[in-house]
């Protein structure tokens, strides 16, 4: 609606104002932070300088010191000092500059490059100093004019540090000659600081970095930057490219491994620790590659990894923001409240506006699912720095994530009119305007959020499972989170997605903030890829774990849990153990039960997170029986209390890291040991050659022998409920033979592991109700309900199964059911539905139901007869039997009042009542997620 | 099911008042199956046409005489394709049916298959030369004199609309453009609304064209829908003569109004829009009195209080039943 379509920060869209008055701006990409860069302007590199810019650092400094030592060459001298930061030899490369500056002082190139050197090792008066010196001299006077601006930006001096910047537009505009590479790359850079001013500017920057590298195709400087300003508008397609194109040039640069590490990081693909890990081997002092590094250890909850790195990239630069700012989150998140503050003072006396600070700490704290926590940081941030743009953006994701909507939308709203190139509020913001389609629906603890043309089919099934979870899970941890919890339900996988991380293409079904979840409906994936009750069930067990632990419970522990809880919900819930975990379990490809969160947050194949969610439930289960529940509820205490993963295994299970490790090892090898045995030889092995030979004789017609085979396998591995799964051809092998009682206890037990499989519940309660077992028939088709409740023909089944079993309540919700499919012949569904209200009692609701369907077809003469039974003017004897002792209870539980609307009736059956608008803010305790993958 | 088939068509066609047929109207049905081009489609084009012809006999109870149908392969089942579905014999079949159809009967065309839209000209895909558009409504100016229903179900059959739109016509493409290329799901569900349960959402008994268009048009959204696809069909319907079909006909000042009224029936006179008995007729004058109230009551609905309007509504509807009640007595059909 309002939001401007610059969605995307891409070249081919920079149809920039020019540079004829203003450029580009960006938040943090210094030139000074990139290091010294090779590029010399446009002249031929000499000797050195060529080595330099290929990346041959060694021979680089050999060449160009041979130079600066045999006489006054200040531009080898110059590329001495940057080949030396380069490789983060800072310490000689200061000596050198200083010893260069004392034999030169009148060089602005030296001074220049002192305080470039100066400025990484955090010396910051004395590079000012150096700059100062340089300033509007030589051929690096620009760019000491831009490191001062830097300086000043940095420090929170913004109008002066933007007035400086803005004077890069002139040079631009008003040069009376082709400025050089490394000139317009400074362009670039002042003008990227501009666009917080104004967005426009960015695409004036891409531009003069564009031209900067047409310039010079070698000034791996400018592609660099480039690349980082592309990261930072959220465009990892060209910021990738653009990093790739300068490792082509110098495979060895750091800060381009750095950038290539980070759009791997941003497009969620392995190999970013590889990267960074290159970088830091050609340059050890990389500031902003340690604290990359330690963000990576922070997110797989590695606090002790996390916090070396950080305190490295400190001893080289002490004034260093951003390790500031991540080490404090480390104490933060660690619970340390008084180191978090000493390094809280540290940042605001080096910027007292620094408002990435907390935009960092806030951030890091999201990482840790501390959503609530992350909404105070962001507060700060934007206290600081109304312009922080990027403050308001984390401010109104949070704020959403603790089911602050209307707050939400406002700081978003704010964040996009700055920052209009970032693509996750874009989506946010979008995916909110179409929450006028959603009705809310209020249940005794959950809001359910679920848009308008499912919500009448949905709401009743979800608030009964979801209130049903709730009292279970409460009773079970002795916990009862706060509520209302929010439960937002997306018939759109891709707004599902945008709602979890502002991008689609999120794997995951379901997302819990805490007490604001979200996940897919049933309709936003094919039939059968999912079951929308065991999602629903897994996060409302994530509300309760994150509560529980004031969202301080590890991912593995969590995601473990949900799984178990999903298992002990319904028969056939959770991940099934497949061949291939097993296998990748057998093959060392999931990491010791004590390290699993690696395989959640740094998965190092495709499937190793499901297998992760598969291996965390089992080493719940394994817990639970051999220590029992309390053992569970004890580590959640103590992860509450702060404590690591080795402190919870130490003090709560009496055991180490390495200990645990061999115990799960030993509990997984005896629980499957036959499946591990059968599957030695993988597909080859004795499971797999028994499935093949039962498919190969069951094609030839041999019935009775391919049973065996099948028999044989299903004794091999029980567990196995895939597509092959050898209860499947039993069924249909036993069905050919006309025995339907052992066709359907083979479905039953494959029913029992594969908690999706649509066909064979569907064949199940066939073969029961032919059987004569309609309650068996009716388990079967509820299980359906969760998987695919969109048919209507599933819904008619149910209800005359329930009909006949004498169940009215769920008869009438099953009738109710119908009549929200919106079939086409509707007064036939209201009819059906009046009479099943009828049988449970409730004539009041049965009347206007029945009206309803004589609304539309006035002469339906069933409809006319029933409403003449039902308001006593029939002149014949009863339509309807008598509903018995059931129909009470139903019509208690429908709820439905006699004075209700005809509207309202169909939200009634479950005790539901249509809410009024959009929850408010409250939701006091935002919580951590924990997504479930999508199996 | 069909509770009280004779009863309830009846009632509901002395309700139909002037929308009802004249005594001595027949309807007439043609049914062109189309090429298949694939035995999947073939074999389905085929199910849908015989379903529809049975139907027609069975069902509506028309005369053998009165139902043509042709398709691709009559040899498949010569005892119900009159001929090949080739140019000439569409051409012929209508010919045929303009001279034995009177004036103001019912001629229902459908036509199964696959369709084209190429250099601004949709046609329907048939062994041998294909039929335009424009040859279509030249066939159509044979049956001037009657009231005509012309159901293409072909995919890229938008264009048809416009082309055949006319007074006394009805008008219904599986497609709302000739861009719409994919085979389509429209034909499979108008013949299962004509042929099986569920289309008379009115339960007067039948299935109105309007009702069959409805029913169809929603089960095909339904079966992409089930199957996450993007509908790739949209059924329109033309009955106002201005060439336009309506997605949604039969809202106010929309198209419908004809195809409301257009069924399939057998025999003739089979309706007694009078009735001799006087207590009889006024028990109908009442019935129709009802009727009207309650369209007058709904219409009103959004401007009155929710309570009123459900009190005022169950009041007459309680009265009409009664009075129904009183009129099968009457007719002595149910006691």
């Amino acid at each position: 609606m309002r939001r401007d379509p610059r969605d995307g920060f891409w070249r081919s869209s920079a149809a920039g104002r020019g540079l004829d008055r203003r450029l580009l701006a960006a938040w943090a990409a210094l030139a000074l932070a990139v290091g010294s860069p090779a590029a010399c302007g446009a002249q031929s590199p000499g000797g050195g300088e060529a080595a330099l810019r290929a990346g041959r650092y060694e021979e680089a400094i050999e060449a160009l010191a041979s130079r600066a030592r045999s006489g006054g060459d200040v531009l080898a001298r110059r590329g001495l000092v940057r080949a030396l930061m380069e490789v983060g030899r800072y310490e000689e490369a200061e000596r050198e500059a200083r010893r260069f500056v004392a034999e030169d002082s009148t060089s602005p190139e030296l001074a220049n490059a002192l305080g470039e050197v100066l400025y990484l090792r955090g010396k910051r008066e004395e590079a000012e100093a150096a700059f100062r010196r340089a300033a509007g001299r030589g051929r690096d006077g620009l760019r000491a004019e831009l490191n001062l601006a830097i300086l000043r930006f940095e420090r929170g001096e913004r109008d002066s540090a933007l007035a400086a910047f803005d004077r890069f537009i002139d040079v631009y505009n008003e040069s009376d000659r082709p400025l050089t590479s490394e000139e317009l790359t400074a362009v670039a850079t002042a003008v990227r600081y501009l666009g917080a001013e104004d967005p426009q500017l960015f695409k004036d920057a891409l531009r003069a970095y564009d031209e900067a590298i047409a310039a010079d195709p070698g000034n791996l400087e400018a592609r660099v930057l480039l690349g980082e300003l592309f990261l930072e508008k959220y465009n990892g397609a060209d910021a990738r490219a653009t990093f790739e194109e300068a490792l082509k040039l110098n495979p060895n640069h750091p800060r381009a491994l750095l950038g290539l590490a980070r759009a791997l990081d941003f497009a969620n693909e392995r190999g970013a620790v590889e990267q960074v890990e290159k970088a830091l081997a050609v340059n050890p002092n990389l500031v902003p590659a340690r604290v990359f590094l330690a963000r990576l250890r922070l997110a797989g909850e590695e606090y002790a990894e996390a916090e070396a790195e950080v305190e490295r990239a400190l001893e080289v630069n002490p004034a260093s923001l951003e390790a500031l700012a991540l080490l404090a989150a480390i104490r933060h998140l660690r619970g340390d409240r008084a180191g978090f503050e000493a390094l809280e003072r540290r940042a605001l006396a080096l910027n007292p506006r620094a408002a990435d600070f907390y935009n960092e700490v806030a951030e890091l704290s999201v990482q840790h699912r501390r959503y609530r926590e992350a909404v105070e940081f962001a507060r700060r941030a934007v206290a600081l720095d109304v312009r922080s743009w990027r403050g308001h953006g984390i401010l109104g994701i949070n704020q959403l994530r603790v089911g602050a909507i209307d707050a939400g939308r406002a700081s978003l709203e704010t964040a996009f009119r700055g920052d209009p190139y970032n693509v996750w509020i874009k989506n946010t913001l979008d995916l909110l305007d179409t929450f006028s389609r959603y009705r809310t629906v209020r249940t005794a603890r959950f809001e359910l959020v679920i848009r308008e043309d499912e919500a009448d089919l949905l709401a009743p099934y979800m608030a009964e499972l979801a209130e049903e979870a709730y009292d279970r899970l409460a009773e079970r941890y002795g916990y009862r989170p706060a509520t209302p919890i929010r439960l937002e339900v997306f018939p759109s996988h891709a707004d599902f997605s945008v709602r979890s991380v502002g991008l689609t293409g999120l794997g995951a079904l379901g997302v819990s903030f805490g007490t604001v979840l979200a996940m897919d409906s049933p309709s936003a994936r094919e039939r059968g890829e999912f079951n929308w009750g065991s999602t629903l069930w897994h996060e409302v067990a994530h509300a309760f774990h994150l509560g529980m632990t004031d969202h301080r419970v590890p991912r593995w522990l969590t995601e473990g849990l949900a799984v178990h809880e999903e298992r002990r919900a319904r028969r056939g819930w959770g991940q099934d153990v497949s061949p291939d975990f097993l296998i990748a379990y057998r093959e060392g490809r999931l990491p010791p039960a004590s390290r699993l969160n690696n395989g959640f947050v740094r998965p190092s194949y495709p499937e190793q997170v499901i297998f992760s969610y598969v291996m965390a439930s089992l080493v719940v289960e394994m817990i639970e029986q051999e220590r029992g529940f309390p053992a569970i509820a004890a580590m959640l205490r103590a992860y509450r209390e702060g404590r690591s993963t080795e402190e919870v295994l130490r003090s709560v299970l009496g055991t180490d890291p390495e200990s645990f490790d061999r115990a799960f090892d030993r509990y997984l090898r005896r629980r499957f040991a036959g499946p591990l045995a059968a599957l030695e030889g993988g597909p080859s092995g004795e499971f797999g050659a028994e499935l093949a030979a039962g498919r190969a004789l069951l094609e030839q017609g041999k019935l009775d022998a391919a049973a065996a085979r099948f028999e044989r396998a299903k004794s091999l591995f029980p567990e196995y409920a895939g597509k092959d799964s050898p209860y499947r051809y039993l069924a249909t092998i036993y069905k050919e033979r006309g025995d339907l009682r052992r066709a359907a206890a083979e479905l039953e037990q494959l029913t029992a592991l594969d908690e999706s499989a649509y066909d064979a519940n569907l064949e199940l309660a066939s073969l029961l109700e032919a059987t004569g077992d309609l309650a068996g028939a009716a388990r079967a088709l509820e299980r359906v309900v969760y998987i695919d409740p969109f048919e209507i023909p599933l819904h008619t089944r149910l209800a005359e199964l329930y009909s006949r079993l004498g169940e009215r309540a769920k008869a009438v919700r099953e009738r109710r059911a119908v009549v929200a499919l919106n079939p086409v012949d509707r007064a036939e569904a209201l009819y059906q539905l009046a009479r099943a209200l009828l049988e449970a009692g409730d004539r009041a609701a049965a009347r206007r139901e029945v009206l309803r369907a004589l609304e539309i077809a006035p002469n339906y003469e069933a409809a006319q007869e029933l409403l003449l039974e039902l308001t006593g003017n029939a002149g014949h004897s009863s339509l309807i039997r008598n509903g018995g002792g059931a129909a009470g209870r139903g019509g208690a539980e429908l709820g439905t009042d006699a004075g209700a609307p005809l509207h309202a009736l169909a939200l009634a059956g479950a005790g539901l009542a249509p809410a009024t608008g959009e929850a408010d803010a409250r939701a006091g305790t935002a919580q951590p997620s924990g997504s479930r993958r999508n199996p | 099911m069909r509770r009280g088939l004779w009863g309830a068509g009846a009632l509901a066609l002395l309700l139909a008042g002037s929308a009802g047929p004249l005594a001595g109207q027949q309807s007439h049905l043609l049914v062109i199956g189309g090429l298949g081009g694939e035995p999947e489609y073939s074999e389905a084009f085929h199910a849908w046409g015989t379903a529809l012809v049975d139907a027609a006999r069975t069902r509506y109870g028309l005369p053998a005489s009165n139902i043509v149908y042709l398709a691709e392969r009559p040899e498949r089942d010569p005892s119900r394709i009159r001929a090949r579905s080739t140019r000439e014999n569409v051409e012929q079949a209508f010919r045929d049916l303009a001279a034995r159809a009177a004036p103001g009967d019912e001629v229902l065309v459908v036509l199964i298959g696959h369709g084209s839209f190429e250099a601004g000209e949709a046609r329907f895909n048939l062994p041998g030369r294909d039929l335009t558009a424009a040859d279509f409504a030249r066939l159509l100016g044979l049956l001037s004199a009657q009231k005509v229903a012309f159901v293409n179900t072909a995919s890229a059959s938008g264009p048809f609309v416009e082309a055949l739109s006319g007074r006394n016509r009805v008008i219904v493409a599986a497609t709302k453009t000739g861009a719409e290329r994919n085979a389509t799901r429209f034909g499979r569900y108008l013949v299962e609304a004509l042929t099986g349960e569920g289309a008379d959402t009115d339960k007067d008994g039948r299935v109105s064209l309007l009702e069959a268009f409805e029913y169809a048009r929603r089960e095909v959204a339904r079966s992409y829908e089930a199957e996450n696809r993007l509908l790739t069909e949209h059924a329109v319907l033309d009955d106002d003569g201005d060439g336009v079909g309506s997605a949604e006909p039969g809202r106010a000042g929309s198209d419908g109004s004809l195809a409301r009224t257009f069924f399939l029936r057998g025999g003739t006179g089979e309706v007694v829009l009078e009735a001799a008995d006087p207590e009889l007729r006024a028990l109908l004058e009442r019935r129709r009195s009802l009727e009207a109230r309650i369209e007058a009551l709904k219409a009103e609905r959004a401007r009155m209080d929710a309570e009123r309007y459900e009190a005022e509504l169950e009041k007459l509807l309680l009265e009409l039943a009664r009075t129904n009640q009183a009129i099968r007595r009457q007719e002595g059909s149910k006691p």
